[in-house]
């Protein structure tokens, strides 16, 4: 029910978006029947309610849904399954008593703080954007410097206009996106500025959202300077060496009243440290077995908070999977432990799960480090996978059936990305 | 309420005092005067009291060993440091004596520290002790282990200066002291009869309003006051800014090092230090470069490169990729080099100029001494017993206990409320920083920390901008980042109206 | 007498994004290139003969949790429709409470069965 909360439950999910709510669902569907979903905001969805551009639920439901289409299609199951979902309520800190049970901190307007006693909790917190901090660049401080998240919510929840003419600097779906909505909603884009060759986003959306509507598309330059007292100015541009240094010689200065970073997204990692998890320096998201549990016993991720998917569809997969593993562990039931270690090989910038057992087949999901067309995917010695194409921007997923890892002996299975000539030799 | 001293002293309404620019160095004096049957207004060009370099410094109390014997900036920072504990209890600011080390690398380093530890303690700098290497890596083991030994200062501190200035401003506000913000002082005339005309330009100033006279002006402008000064021609001295960048890491470093950490002092500066936060965050910096601009205070590429070579010599652990904020601010060194404070050549005009640093730890002492001085020229000092010297503190949800938390909820449901997730700022904390004079992002995230963790306000700003326009009765669209030119949004337009008929946010003038 | 001329795409039906090269007279496509499969061939011919596109947009709400209501339309448009469609939808507005899927406006810019329609629920909230 929305909005009712109890003392007691089998799971706690920590986070209504598309990760916490499918969470929920794969755990009802293990078995369980108490299961409660924490949410900050003032209703559950998560990012996907910002996300009002079509392209979500192609894989999921063999349909493209806009993003608050997708996320109510969830709400509606949780409630109908009879979830507990509240939402103003935040996951302050996690703790485990001495019977063994997880003890959820719980800070909301109505119940205060409050304390929920449950069997396990599945993390799904989502992510947050990387800021000017992180990639420092240098300049004044004045208003009018958005992450493209926060301007994406400015525009399509609240219904204000980040400034009049806007420079985007990267070019990840997110800020090709936002390209596009701010170009319709008439404030014009004076280009998009990419410190890669290459662009971060779906060919797709460069040619929807810049190529249609005339915004350039720079590669290979970056914002050098921020300029402008009260408000921004003007940034000034400069193209970058294969190192990623700006050459200052060639720069140029281009007028704009707001700069929208899209530089990057990092799981929301504030929960996951507090409690001391193991954490994967790559992904920033926690280590995870081949049952999405963390280091922390009875404690799993999925979603964003794990690693930052493009796809929402495989949130919902990965996030069902860590809901039933989580309820089944509320339920006690064991499985066989994981015996091998999955390593990221060559090209291969991080693979998930980090363990896998040798019983039953796992969803495999990683990263290219670069982009290789076409390739060959090698686990071990188990399996071999052409691929036409491969880009960092895009998850690979691949299912390993059980009747290969049966036969496996060893503790340590590589994942590499070979690339091979047009006639498929390696 | 008011005695007698409404009116002025001859008869006319007046101010005993006019105070120009509202930085700490004005906020002190504000409030020092405050304990006097005075009549006083303060003056300042930004949205807010403390947007000048008051927000953009190391935030140290500095213990007082480093700075030059005989300077009056050497005597007021000792002065002004011992102030600071029934400051911090009366007025409830982020303070933190945490001690600082200055740390040598080589022999003579450690000479020159043996010879700071014997004038600090000529001057009266309390507890001064040399540690050898062996201490020194037992306290701090993330340091360099090639540093020979430290000279440690306990008394030294770590502060949140706008903390200390907002609540320095809104004890005086509490105390009668008229605060207008918003207010650029434009025209300073002598007044016939005595005294002067002040003008003011800017926002915050109503149409038709007239200018303020009073009998005293104290001129506390920070990098402008020879400019103000000039106004009358009371200016027989220069400022030159001098510019410092500062690079704020993330939280997950806290405890690297647990006290301030500084090389030996060149002639020039202090050096580029580690500083252990009042907020648990590590900051490294200052730089020091002159420049001409005084409004301009951009960080640069060299400067962070400086910066982080620097303290890695100190602490090879810093990264320079846990910088999660940047910002410069200007010091205001004046032409003589000292602290100029006093009468000027025109009477009744009162200069409080070239406060570079350690200004911050010496405002509380400058306060009194300009108040000995404008007592001397004939300022009436004559103390109410009415004085309140304390404001109420903020809440600091993020920093109570379980129990504590739980008594603030069921106090106040809003408490209850999250605005920021990275420091864990609830919605009736923002409601209290309005309470207490927050009128812009800025002004919330000073008195909050909403918008200052690793997210930088991503999570938070259009909750706090819904708030403030609530309370500020104004469209969400003139809420601003920090006063008049910095506004955040557009509204999006009425229907059939093209972008350009879109105005953008009035200031929000000060309610 | 046309001319052969030539038209440059790029495929966004998979991630590779092929440059596709088009060439015509007149309505008459010659030949197509570039492509790795077919369905580049597939895009370039539709891009050329009816492109179409599909967007999102708010429309104002009152009586709701926020001030903006998301809204799509139900098919793409013809490519020239969009400015027209996109203005059309600048005149509504909705009030709270409002279903997903709920038609606010219909054959948005003249175009028969292209309607724009809400992508979520709101309900009404009491202030
Ligand atoms: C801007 C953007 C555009 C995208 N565009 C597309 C697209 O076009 N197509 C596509 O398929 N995918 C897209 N994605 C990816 C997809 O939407 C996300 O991967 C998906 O929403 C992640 O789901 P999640 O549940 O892990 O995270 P989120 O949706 O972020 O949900 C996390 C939830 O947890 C809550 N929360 C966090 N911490 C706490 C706490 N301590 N207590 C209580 N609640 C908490 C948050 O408020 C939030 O509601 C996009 C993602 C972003 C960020
Ligand atoms: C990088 C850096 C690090 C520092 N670190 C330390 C430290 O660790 N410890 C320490 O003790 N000190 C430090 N200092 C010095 C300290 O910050 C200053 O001494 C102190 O803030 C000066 O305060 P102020 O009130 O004089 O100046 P400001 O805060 O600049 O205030 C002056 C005010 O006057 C206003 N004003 C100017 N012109 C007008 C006008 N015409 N009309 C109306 N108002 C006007 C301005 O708007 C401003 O608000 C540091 C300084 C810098 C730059
Ligand atoms: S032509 Fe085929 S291979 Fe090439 S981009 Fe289009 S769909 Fe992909």
């Amino acid at each position: 029910m929305f909005g009712r909360m109890n003392r007691r439950y089998d799971v706690v999910v920590v986070g209504g978006g598309p990760a916490g709510l499918a969470a929920a669902l794969g755990a009802l569907d293990s078995g369980v029947s108490r299961v409660l979903v924490v949410e900050r905001e003032p209703e559950a969805g998560g990012i996907l309610r910002q996300c009002i551009h079509a392209g979500f639920g192609l894989h999921h439901f063999r349909e493209e849904l806009t993003g608050p289409e997708y996320a109510e299609r969830f709400v509606l199951q949780a409630m109908d399954r009879d979830v507990d979902v509240v939402p103003h309520a935040y996951v302050t800190g996690l703790a485990v008593d001495s019977s063994g049970h997880r003890l959820v901190r719980v800070l909301s307007e109505r119940g205060g703080l409050s304390t929920v006693e449950c069997r396990a909790v599945v993390l799904a917190m989502g992510c947050r954007e990387r800021t000017r901090g992180a990639v420092r660049i240098p300049g004044t401080r004045p208003a009018g410097i958005f992450t493209a998240g926060l301007a994406q919510k400015l525009v399509n929840l609240d219904g204000y206009l980040p400034g009049r003419r806007a420079v985007i600097l990267g070019s990840g779906d997110i800020g090709l996106i936002m390209a596009r909505r701010l170009m319709l909603e008439g404030v014009s884009v004076a280009g998009v500025y990419e410190l890669m060759p290459y662009s971060n986003g779906l060919t797709r959306n460069v040619v929807q959202c810049l190529d249609d509507f005339g915004i350039p598309l720079h590669l290979s330059t970056t914002v050098t300077r921020i300029h402008g007292r009260d408000r921004v100015e003007a940034v000034t541009v400069a193209p970058v060496d294969e190192t990623g240094r700006p050459d200052p010689e060639k720069s140029w200065d281009v007028p704009c009243d707001t700069l929208l970073l899209s530089i990057g997204l990092i799981p929301e990692n504030e929960l996951s440290e507090s409690l001391g998890l193991a954490l994967d320096v790559v992904t920033g998201g926690p280590k995870v077995d081949s049952t999405l549990a963390t280091s922390l016993p009875g404690v799993f991720a999925c979603g964003n908070v794990l690693h930052v998917h493009d796809l929402v569809d495989f949130v919902t997969e990965e996030a069902l999977r860590a809901g039933r593993f989580a309820g089944e562990h509320a339920r006690q039931l064991r499985r066989p432990r994981d015996t091998i270690q999955l390593v990221p090989g060559a090209n291969v910038r991080y693979c998930l799960p980090h363990t896998l057992s040798t019983d039953r087949s796992h969803t495999i999901y990683m990263r290219a480090k670069t982009r290789l067309a076409p390739c060959v995917l090698r686990v071990g010695n188990l399996l071999e996978k052409r691929l036409r194409f491969v880009v960092p921007a895009e998850m690979i997923h691949l299912t390993i059936q059980p009747e290969l890892l049966e036969r496996f002996y060893e503790d340590r299975l590589q994942i590499d990305l070979v690339p091979v000539d047009g006639k498929g030799a390696p | 309420m008011r005695p007698a001293t409404d009116t002025g002293r001859d008869g006319v309404d007046m101010y005993d005092v006019a105070i120009l620019g509202g930085g700490v160095v004005g906020c002190a004096i504000a409030r020092e005067l405050s304990r006097y049957h005075l009549r006083c207004v303060l003056l300042e060009r930004f949205a807010e009291v403390g947007f000048g370099t008051t927000k953009t410094n190391s935030g140290i109390i500095h213990a007082g060993q480093q700075t030059m014997p005989g300077t009056l900036k050497g005597l007021l920072e000792v002065r002004g440091n011992a102030m600071f504990d029934r400051l911090q209890r009366e007025l409830g600011f982020g303070f933190r004596r945490c001690g600082e080390l200055v740390v040598a690398s080589n022999d003579e380093e450690l000479a020159s520290l043996a010879k700071m530890k014997a004038d600090g303690e000529a001057k009266g700098v309390p507890g001064l002790e040399m540690w050898d290497a062996a201490r020194l890596r037992r306290e701090e083991p993330n340091l360099s282990h090639h540093l020979t030994g430290a000279l440690f200062a306990p008394s030294a501190g770590v502060i949140n200066p706008y903390e200390f200035a907002f609540a320095l401003a809104e004890c005086a506000l509490r105390n009668g002291v008229e605060v207008r913000l918003e207010h650029e002082v434009a025209a300073i005339a002598p007044r016939p009869g005595g005294g002067f005309v002040i003008t003011s330009t800017g926002p915050g100033v109503p149409a038709g309003a007239p200018p303020v006279e009073a009998r005293f002006v104290v001129n506390a402008a920070g990098v402008h006051a020879d400019q103000v000064a000039a106004l009358v021609g009371a200016d027989d001295f220069s400022i030159r800014p001098r510019r410092g960048e500062e690079y704020m890491l993330d939280r997950r470093l806290e405890g690297i090092v647990t006290r301030l950490i500084f090389p030996v002092p060149t002639p020039a500066s202090k050096g580029i230090l580690i500083i252990p936060t009042y907020d648990g965050t590590i900051m490294v910096g200052p730089t020091a470069h002159d420049q001409d601009d005084r409004f301009d205070v951009p960080t640069t590429v060299e400067g962070s490169e400086e910066v982080f070579a620097a303290v890695r010599r100190l602490c090879p652990s810093l990264d320079p990729r846990a910088t999660i904020a940047e910002f410069a601010g200007l010091r205001a060194v004046s032409s003589s080099g000292d602290f100029i404070i006093g009468p000027s050549r025109v009477p009744g005009f009162f200069n409080v100029a070239g406060i570079q640093s350690p200004g911050l730890t010496a405002s509380p002492a400058i306060a009194v001494h300009v108040t000995e001085l404008l007592g001397r020229a004939g300022l009436p000092l004559v103390a109410r017993d009415d004085f309140e010297p304390s404001v109420a503190p903020p809440a600091r949800f993020a920093q109570r206990t379980h129990e504590e938390r739980q008594a603030l909820v069921a106090a106040q449901p809003l408490f209850g409320r999250l605005v920021c997730r990275c420091e864990l700022v609830t919605e009736a904390e923002v409601h209290e920083a309005v309470d207490h004079g927050a009128r812009t992002l800025d002004g919330v995230k000073f008195r909050t920390r909403a918008g200052m963790g690793r997210c930088q306000g991503g999570f938070c700003t259009s909750r706090v901008m819904r708030i403030l326009a609530d309370r500020l009765g104004v469209p969400f669209h003139e809420v601003t980042k920090r006063g008049a030119g910095s506004w955040m949004v557009l509204p999006m337009e009425p229907a059939g109206e093209g972008p350009e008929a879109r105005k953008e946010g009035a200031p929000c003038s000060d309610a | 007498m046309t001319e052969t001329t030539v038209q440059h795409y790029v495929c966004i039906s998979c991630p590779i994004g092929c440059p596709l090269r088009l060439v015509h007279e007149g309505d008459q496509i010659l030949e197509i290139e570039g492509q790795e499969c077919n369905r580049g061939a597939k895009y370039a011919r539709q891009e050329f003969t009816d492109p179409r596109r599909t967007f999102s947009t708010t429309v104002p709400i009152t009586g709701a949790l926020y001030g903006r209501l998301p809204v799509k339309l139900s098919a793409p448009l013809p490519r020239p429709a969009i400015p027209a469609a996109m203005e059309a939808i600048r005149q509504l507005s909705a009030e709270a409470p409002v279903r997903l899927g709920q038609v606010l406006l219909r054959d948005v810019a003249g175009v028969a069965g292209v309607d724009v329609v809400s992508c979520r629920t709101m309900d009404r909230v009491t202030m």
